[in-house]
């Protein structure tokens, strides 16, 4: 018994490695669903843009890459969906040029979806070097960033921009992230503009983000796939996020198992000794 | 003159900002503009300084044939391939080097980048799992308690997870009885009965524990997440910004100078 409960405590890497990938492929596999109840956090987010009249326009940026996909690019879909739906305009940059086109690519398979037009509906304004500089200069007069839109197209040109020149003209900004670019969006555009945001970020990150959330200084949080699937599930659009928090639930499990499998081990070795 | 002039140019550039936030009218108001429109490009040059140092660092490991210069080789080769590619097709022909119509760019950045980026980030999801499993021992009171809220926050986070959570923490309680009771029946005397007390106790609790975890599990681990972790959150963050100021008032007056080595 005692040998086993050793053997317990010193279960091969390998082994942890092939639990988990199961984990992963088989609940996906199987399509297994579980129902959540939105975090408060979540709904409050998604009540702020339901709030909004059609025609206001709404900016999302784009602040993470690749890496951080599955869990910021369903959020994202998301809550474009509900944007669109609402009939509101969308202007879309960043400050993470290597996950820029994932946000691009986004936007755009989502307006398809709802019949938007380019220029009317939603803007790609791109990336522009500078960070903080970028999100003070926003507040007074976007075109001293971005006098044209990704392809050179001047702002005054499309339609949709004509009225918009700073935050006076947003009525939320949406910052995606995966790094610290949402304390920036925080210090810059809530300080100093007092732009209303509401931030969606990886799960890592989103306990450095509850303290702005208590403060007032951003109206909204949306935590990691689990935010990410309440927000799915609060625009009746159960997708991939909806369908990772599964996996997510079941490898949440197993690593407590899994703990509480090495502490049996551990104790069982100390009392040996 | 090769320290003196930055360190001069920073405290004049450190001084006028402060008093541009305070003084929000002309000239200094103006001046915050300026200075951001500098900034912005400023920032574009120093892509190109990392470039150069990205190549040359690597350049001169392919040269001197170091260990890992094939990652090397790769490295420039895609970079020359994406730069070049990109100009031609994305710059271009498209307008936009973030144009994913730009097909070259489009499969690369969608077939290539993409995949890889996302693949190294996932491994860590295995690492995570198996460090976890070494690492998080109740050696003592500390890591009890940090090991008990992040299994409360894990478990309270997940959909299910309130199903589930009341089964394990009673498990963990049974087995607690378990260690006591046959601690206990090695011993004699005070420490035997402090022990069957122990054993006792943890069977008492696995009652309440289930009925509040199975209620309660939800509520638990917002408060965990909203007030204690928040206190320490606030205070790390508190701490950082008051180091912020204090190491941006050192490089302003030129007390703290390793910025120009």
């Amino acid at each position: 018994m005692r040998d086993f409960l050793r053997k317990a405590g010193n279960i091969d890497r390998r082994v942890i490695y092939l639990i988990i990938f199961l984990a992963v492929a088989l609940t996906i596999l199987f399509k297994i669903r579980f129902k959540s109840t939105p975090l408060p956090e979540v709904k409050r987010s998604y009540e702020i843009i339901n709030s909004l009249p059609a025609g206001s326009v709404v900016m999302f940026s784009i602040d993470y890459d690749a890496s951080s996909m599955p869990e910021l690019d369903p959020m994202l879909r998301a809550m474009l969906r509900h944007c669109f739906e609402k009939n509101l305009k969308v202007i879309m940059l960043g400050h993470w040029p290597l996950g820029l086109p994932l946000g691009q690519i986004a936007l755009e398979d989502v307006a398809r979806q709802y019949h938007k037009k380019y220029g009317v509906d939603y803007v790609f304004l791109g990336y522009r070097p500078g960070l903080q500089a970028v999100m003070l200069n926003l507040g007074k007069e976007i075109r001293s960033v971005f006098s044209t839109d990704y392809r050179g197209t001047p702002l005054d040109s499309l339609p949709m921009m004509r009225g918009v020149h700073n935050y006076n003209d947003i009525a939320i900004l949406v910052g995606l992230e995966a790094g610290s670019v949402g304390d920036m969006w925080v210090q810059f555009a809530n300080a100093r503009f007092n732009q209303k945001i509401i931030l969606g970020s990886t799960a890592v990150i989103t306990p450095d983000l509850y303290p702005y959330l208590q403060a007032g200084q951003i109206v909204g949080l949306i935590g990691g796939l689990r935010g990410a699937s309440d927000y799915e599930e609060l625009v009746n659009h159960p997708a991939i996020a909806s369908a990772g928090m599964a996996s997510q639930t079941v490898v949440h499990v197993l690593i407590i198992l899994l703990i509480l499998l090495g502490n049996i081990g551990y104790f069982a070795t100390r009392r040996g000794k | 003159m090769k320290r003196e002039i930055p360190l001069f140019i920073t405290f004049i550039t450190g001084v006028l900002l402060v008093i541009a936030l305070f003084v929000p009218h002309k000239p200094f108001g103006q001046l915050q503009q300026t200075f951001n429109d500098w900034l912005i490009i400023v920032g574009g040059f120093t892509m190109i300084l990392g470039l150069d140092s990205l190549l040359l660092h690597n350049w001169e490991k392919i040269k001197r044939k170091k260990e890992g210069w094939i990652s090397s080789a790769f490295l420039i080769a895609s970079f020359f391939i994406t730069l070049f590619w990109g100009f031609g097709e994305g710059a271009i022909a498209h307008r936009s080097p973030f144009d994913p119509s730009a097909t070259f760019l489009r499969y690369f950045y969608t077939y290539v980048f993409v995949p890889l980026q996302a693949t190294m980030f996932s491994l860590l999801a295995f690492f995570i799992a198996s460090a976890a499993y070494r690492a998080f021992r109740a050696k003592d009171g500390n890591s009890t308690l940090l090991l008990s809220a992040a299994a409360l926050v894990m478990l309270g986070r997940v959909p299910a997870g309130q199903e589930v959570a009341p089964w394990i923490f009673a498990f963990v309680l049974l087995l607690l009885a378990y260690y006591f009771f046959k601690e206990g029946s090695k011993t004699t005397g005070t420490q035997k009965t402090l022990y069957l007390i122990g054993a006792l106790v943890s069977i008492l609790l696995i009652y309440p524990v289930f009925y509040i975890l199975l209620h309660y599990l939800n509520g638990i681990a917002d408060w965990i997440m909203n007030i204690p972790q928040m206190a320490a959150k606030r205070g790390i963050w508190i701490g950082i910004s008051l180091g912020g100021i204090a190491m941006s008032l050192r490089i302003i007056l030129g007390v703290e100078k390793t910025y120009l080595q």
